[in-house]
């Protein structure tokens, strides 16, 4: 693979990359650690590049697998609540008691998909906030695409239980 | 009508089996508020406003934010240091001279010196010359050892009288 290879089909997904990392890591500072990191190996693995079909996929697998190395080695904790504590969102609205309401439902259902195992988290986001088709979420993971199907329609499933307590029961 | 469809898109979504499209029409959905929603929709209303809102956010590589201007390039004339071509000129100049003069030395002094001892004759005058130095000197030590000897044997003399 060329510099400019590189230059064209692998950086225009940086930052694809960092979102996903981003996601499974939860910290800004580790997520660009990983990214880089992911972007070396690519860039180390060029021969490899010209088999593939999906550049993005990989890309993506490899930074999946990096993520998954570093919250695996050091008993990697979240920290994104601790950081984020003193961050209030500024916001517009009149009524601060909806605001804060609103606020308060979006950490749970954050804190419930985070709660997902990873499998599934990990599902759920490459479906419902970044659009991938299950084809590319069956790259991204190296999974039969009957697989994705069926661990988003639990990953789903499992999210709806919790909604379904939420609104019953606060919890 | 609008939350029948809805409800319908959610039932699949549930199951797994919305598309892409659809999905996107039930965020749309969800990201406005809505008054009266029928509990199935009233359930899952917070997770596509938050799957909205998280596909909205801006994540963004801080590299390309500050990235700094490229640095403009400043063409330097080739005469605008001429003081320090002069300097290292002068300098050259100055050791280059040092050297040969020194060379030169070095060949009329240590070179002719050899030369003549390379010529047997010559070595043998030059040997010869050292010599008569040598023997001169010894012979002037000599001349003060018969005044000691003849002291000596003055008092031999005046012992054996004795």
């Amino acid at each position: 693979m060329s510099l400019e290879r590189f230059l064209s089909q692998v950086v225009p997904v940086r930052q694809k990359l960092y979102r996903f990392a981003y996601r499974l890591l939860g910290n800004e500072e580790d997520a660009q650690d990983i990214t880089q990191d992911a972007l070396m190996k690519v860039w180390d693995m060029q021969e490899k590049m010209a088999e593939l079909q999906n550049t993005e996929a990989w890309c993506m697998r490899i930074t999946r697998n990096l993520a998954l190395d570093k919250l695996k080695s050091r008993k990697y904790r979240r920290h994104d609540d601790l950081d984020h504590a003193g961050e209030v969102a500024a916001s517009h609205q009149s009524n601060p008691y909806t605001v804060s309401e609103q606020n308060d439902v979006m950490s749970k259902v954050h804190a419930t998909i985070n709660a997902l195992p990873e499998k599934y988290k990990t599902i759920l986001q490459l479906r419902d906030i970044d659009g991938h088709s299950y084809q590319e979420i069956a790259e991204i993971l190296d999974l039969e695409m009957n697989d994705v199907k069926v661990n988003l329609h639990r990953a789903r499933k499992a999210v709806r239980e919790k909604l379904q307590n939420l609104q019953v029961y606060g919890i | 009508m609008e939350y029948k469809v809805i409800s319908e898109l959610l039932e699949k979504y549930w199951e797994g089996e919305t598309s892409l499209e659809e999905e996107a029409t039930l965020r749309e959905f969800f990201s406005s508020s809505h008054a009266n929603l029928p509990p199935e929709l009233l359930e899952a209303a917070p997770l596509f406003q938050y799957l909205h809102i998280e596909s909205e956010k801006q994540l963004s590589w801080p590299e390309e934010e500050t990235k700094a201007p490229a640095a403009k390039v400043v063409k330097l004339s080739p005469f605008r240091h001429w003081m320090k071509y002069a300097a290292i000129l002068l300098m050259a100049v100055g050791i280059g001279y040092t050297f040969q003069h020194r060379g030169e030395r070095q060949a009329t002094g240590d070179f002719a010196y050899q030369s003549d001892l390379d010529n047997p004759k010559n070595a043998l005058e030059e040997t010869k010359k050292a010599l008569k130095l040598l023997a001169k000197n010894l012979n002037k030590g000599t001349n003060q050892m018969q005044k000691i000897s003849y002291f000596n044997e003055a008092t031999e003399m005046i012992e054996g009288k004795n």
